[in-house]
């Protein structure tokens, strides 16, 4: 019996080690590890989250573009040139005429124009940048219109700074598509929008050759593409969730480059020489949200004592150290407007928040319940609970997914933190700092001042003028005015950390880089 | 007449005793199809029962579905239009009563998180779960039950303390954590077996899904290569999948082969020189494979459990990392097709097993 045991697993031992050898990825393919998950479609209408903005960005080109080392400075793409009408009403774009979509059908200014009309009309979540200039379902097919083949009109339903408007263009949920490919698969006057979730009808470098939601997407290499074929003959984004299991991939060299890995594995990975961990700045931030509707919280010395109990020094060396960086103010770091340094408002000092509590009435504490928004804030949370208790603030930690709650206004302490795509301050004011209807009715859940139960004026006409001035340095003027007001009222949104996002790649791989509004493309990345 | 009458009261008396005993034990066609209804009845009460406690316990998680199709940056009017687009202003029961309608007619919703069909995205991942299960399943018997038997018939000896080692292990290692160690020897180390998923990726594309079982697909197409790297990358998480099933049927089959050995027949055919082979395979081992098979059968199930975490260390594309998803971002569609099928496929293994039973144990019929 011990010999027939021992012939088995001799036999599944043979069947083993004649498996082929399981090599590294070719040279002319990227494998990216990630996490796919959530991806329920691929057209770009209706995304505007991480990973699928990537994956897109190489699917459908944008009329201009922005790189990952220089998001002020608008680059052409499909569009070679655009000029703006003196009064800033007309954005006039002309498209090159020397790009095809992969079904081989010549880009037009009409594939351009419908592309557009077709966000705004369907009106999921890639239309929030762009409809944000007053763009509705009624008036944009008479705005956005194609003057001739080449020449897209784009007029504005209100007085905008122009420069907004070409960055939201440069989104991924700006992908210009093949009006008639997309429009002969048209079902249930979805626009296309089935069809287009899992096949592609872009110009870009890459089109789609399999798609398996949660499993694996797979790109090939478009030869005619207008900016030259890219040296990877194939990209493949494949779902790797567990972190442990991708590093491992990383350092066997079958994964080129990882995303949302662990920290601990981001460590060990630091330490090899053939991996290079790029960190990405995103334009959002970790911060501790205080509801206004509970009667303790709106007292500004309780906001101003949770500013001073939060030993955040302790863990920006460690659980922070690849997604964030210290930051207090509410325009990121390198934005106009932004200061040189802010990591300096709020030191921790229990005595001092102790202090702010009795003064409030709370001589001998305050107890509140905490929430962090999801798992990914979880060791944030925990950090900032041990550390208040000294602080005089008992906060009992509940853990589970808040966003919901917090979109409700239904918390107490609230910890989150967020993303935006739009390269200027005005998209995170508009996030953080603008509310303006406070009334429970108006449940304006996608700014986060309303979530908080608190508005103000001087701010909400501060980012008025922000959109619509067009002078850099007067627009600079306004977000340190806008920061300054925040800073003083000890806002509702007490800002600890500026997010990033790490990238892992093998130190072979060369012109991938991660985009802080998540466009990343492969067209450049070779392999050595 | 006396006589006449006698025989005819003897007849009647027969009659109504053939006519009592009909009462009793009703036509086998009869009785089987009573069974079968009692069966049909018990499994639809029972997966409704089930459907029921996974929706509630879905209401009460603190997540919101809306959000995880839209993203938390959302505007007001997409979010109350998806709201609205997915049932949820109604009243609980209203959406749970619809949910139930639906899958009478064979329709398990869309997933809010692929944007496909249920029942397309079972289709699709299931047979990979079904794959690993099987191979697991096969692994873990051909070790599990000679271990168990030899542990039994070899009590006391290291053999014994061996599998009881195997045992013990199996039942308190966390397979999340066997799973990485055996990937960081197997694959980032000895570099003999794959790593994520089914396939590599250079494979992908090259076999057609037909049956949806790549080993079975690539063998049909004769892509050798594809077939024999789809075993590279089965092996590993099968193995694992098999350990744990090694230690509960190798603990089971020594139980019931103890049993067994203590018995008087096993004791009178030792007595009169049978050898011990004989003894154990061809007398005790008969009498306990119907026990093993009930072992096999609830091995299966714990199978499919197990795959859940075992799916997501690989990157397995299979039903466990489909409901973990489903669990994770709160899409509620997917998370009650996946509770149904596993259900199901418990009930159906169960009825299965159940009527084997009576096959190979006629006392039981």
């Amino acid at each position: 019996m011990l010999k027939q045991l021992l012939t088995t697993i001799a036999i599944t031992g043979a069947l083993v080690t004649t498996q082929p050898a399981f090599a590294a990825s070719p040279p002319n393919m990227l494998v990216i590890g990630t996490n796919l998950t959530g991806i329920r479609t691929l057209d770009p209408a209706q995304n505007n989250a991480r990973t699928v903005s990537e994956l897109i960005s190489n699917l459908y080109d944008n009329l201009v573009q922005l790189s990952s080392d220089d998001l002020k400075t608008l680059k052409p793409m499909l569009a070679t040139q655009w000029s703006v009408s003196p009064d800033g009403k007309i954005i006039t774009l002309t498209l090159r005429d020397d790009a095809v979509f992969q079904s081989g059908n010549k880009v037009t200014a009409e594939d351009a124009a419908w592309s557009i009309q077709r966000v705004i009309k369907m009106g999921q979540v890639g239309s929030t940048d762009v409809a944000l200039w007053g763009f509705t379902p009624d008036n944009v097919e008479k705005l956005v219109r194609a003057k001739d083949e080449h020449t897209l009109e784009i007029e504005l339903p209100q007085t905008v700074n122009t420069d907004l408007v070409l960055y939201s263009l440069a989104g991924s949920s700006i992908g210009i598509v093949d009006k008639k490919t997309v429009l002969s698969h048209e079902a249930n006057a979805d626009f296309g929008g089935a069809w287009l979730s899992a096949n592609s009808a872009g110009s870009g470098p890459f089109s789609l050759a399999q798609w398996r939601p949660n499993d694996v997407a797979i790109f090939n290499a478009q030869p005619k593409y207008w900016g030259g074929k890219p040296a990877m003959a194939r990209v493949v984004a494949r779902h790797i969730p567990e972190s442990g299991n991708l590093r491992l991939q990383l350092e066997a060299g079958d994964v080129d480059v990882g995303q949302y890995v662990a920290s601990g594995d981001l460590d060990a990975l630091a330490t090899k020489k053939d991996m290079v961990i790029e960190n990405v700045p995103g334009l959002g931030f970790y911060y501790i949200a205080l509801n206004q509707k509970d009667p303790d919280l709106q007292k500004p010395k309780v906001r101003e004592a949770f500013q001073h109990a939060f030993d955040w020094k302790a863990i920006s060396g460690n659980i922070m150290r690849y997604t964030g960086f210290p930051w207090q103010s509410m325009i990121p770091r390198g934005m106009i407007g932004a200061p040189e340094q802010a990591d300096v408002r709020y030191d921790y000092d229990p005595a001092k928040a102790k202090q702010l509590l009795a003064e409030a009435g709370y001589p001998n504490g305050l107890k509140k319940v905490l929430n962090p928004s999801g798992a990914a804030t979880l060791p944030f949370a925990e950090a900032l609970q041990a550390s208040a208790r000294a602080a005089g603030l008992d906060l009992d930690l509940v853990p589970g997914e808040f966003t919901p709650a917090f979109r409700e206004r239904k918390f107490e302490v609230l910890l989150g933190n967020s993303g935006a795509r739009l390269p200027d301050p005005f998209a995170v004011a508009t996030q953080y700092a603008f509310n303006p209807d406070n009334s429970d009715e108006a449940r304006l859940g996608s700014y986060y001042l309303w979530r908080t139960g608190m508005k103000m004026d001087d701010l909400n006409s501060l980012i008025d003028q922000s959109m619509k001035e067009r002078d850099t340095a007067k627009r600079t003027d306004i977000f340190k005015k806008m920061d300054g007001i925040y800073a003083d009222m000890a806002a509702p949104l007490v800002i600890f950390f500026q997010r990033t996002d790490p990238y892992v790649m093998r130190a072979n791989v060369k012109g991938y880089h991660g985009h802080t509004t998540w466009s990343t493309r492969w067209h450049d990345v070779t392999k050595e | 007449m006396a006589s006449a009458d006698l025989t005819s009261k003897q007849e009647s008396s027969r009659h109504s005793q053939a006519g009592g005993f009909a009462d009793a034990a009703p036509h086998p066609l009869t009785s089987l199809l009573r069974r079968l209804t009692g069966r049909v009845v018990a499994v639809v009460t029972t997966l409704l029962g089930l459907l029921f406690l996974t929706f509630s316990m879905g209401r009460l998680l603190p997540a919101d579905p809306v959000l995880s199709i839209t993203g938390p940056e959302v505007s007001k009017e997409v979010y109350d239009r998806v709201y609205n687009e997915l049932g949820l202003g109604q009243p609980i029961w209203m959406q749970f009563l619809s949910y139930v309608g639906k899958i009478a007619t064979g329709d398990l919703g869309t997933s809010a998180t692929t944007g496909q069909p249920i029942l397309t995205d079972l289709m699709m991942i299931f047979p990979a779960t079904i794959e690993l299960a099987i191979i697991a399943m096969i692994i873990g018997a051909i070790i599990g039950i000679p271990l168990g038997v030899t542990a039994a018939v070899r009590r006391g000896t290291i053999i014994d303390h061996i599998a009881r080692i195997i045992a013990l292990a199996g039942h308190s290692i966390p397979i999340f954590w066997t799973g990485l160690m055996a990937l960081f020897v197997f694959y980032a180390k000895l570099k003999l077996v794959g790593a994520s998923g089914r396939i590599d990726v250079f494979y992908e594309g090259l076999v057609t899904p037909m049956t949806g079982f790549l080993l079975i697909d690539a063998a049909i197409q004769q892509q050798w290569e594809v077939f024999q790297n789809a075993v590279g990358h089965i092996i590993l998480p099968a193995s694992i999948l098999g350990y744990y099933s090694v230690a509960y049927i190798s603990r089971m089959s020594r139980s019931f082969m103890l049993e067994q050995l203590s018995q008087e027949y096993i004791i009178t055919a030792r007595a009169k020189g049978l050898g011990t082979r004989k003894v154990v395979w061809r007398h005790a081992f008969r009498n306990i494979r119907v026990q093993l098979l009930t072992i096999l059968a609830l091995t299966f199930g714990g199978l499919l459990e197990g795959a859940v975490l075992i799916e997501t260390v690989f990157g397995w594309p299979g039903l466990g990392q489909y409901l973990t998803r489903g669990l994770q971002m709160n899409d509620m569609n997917v998370v009650m097709g996946s509770v149904l099928t596993i259900g199901a496929v418990f009930l159906t293994i169960n009825i299965l097993s159940d009527f084997l039973y009576r096959i190979l144990d006629p006392r039981t019929r």
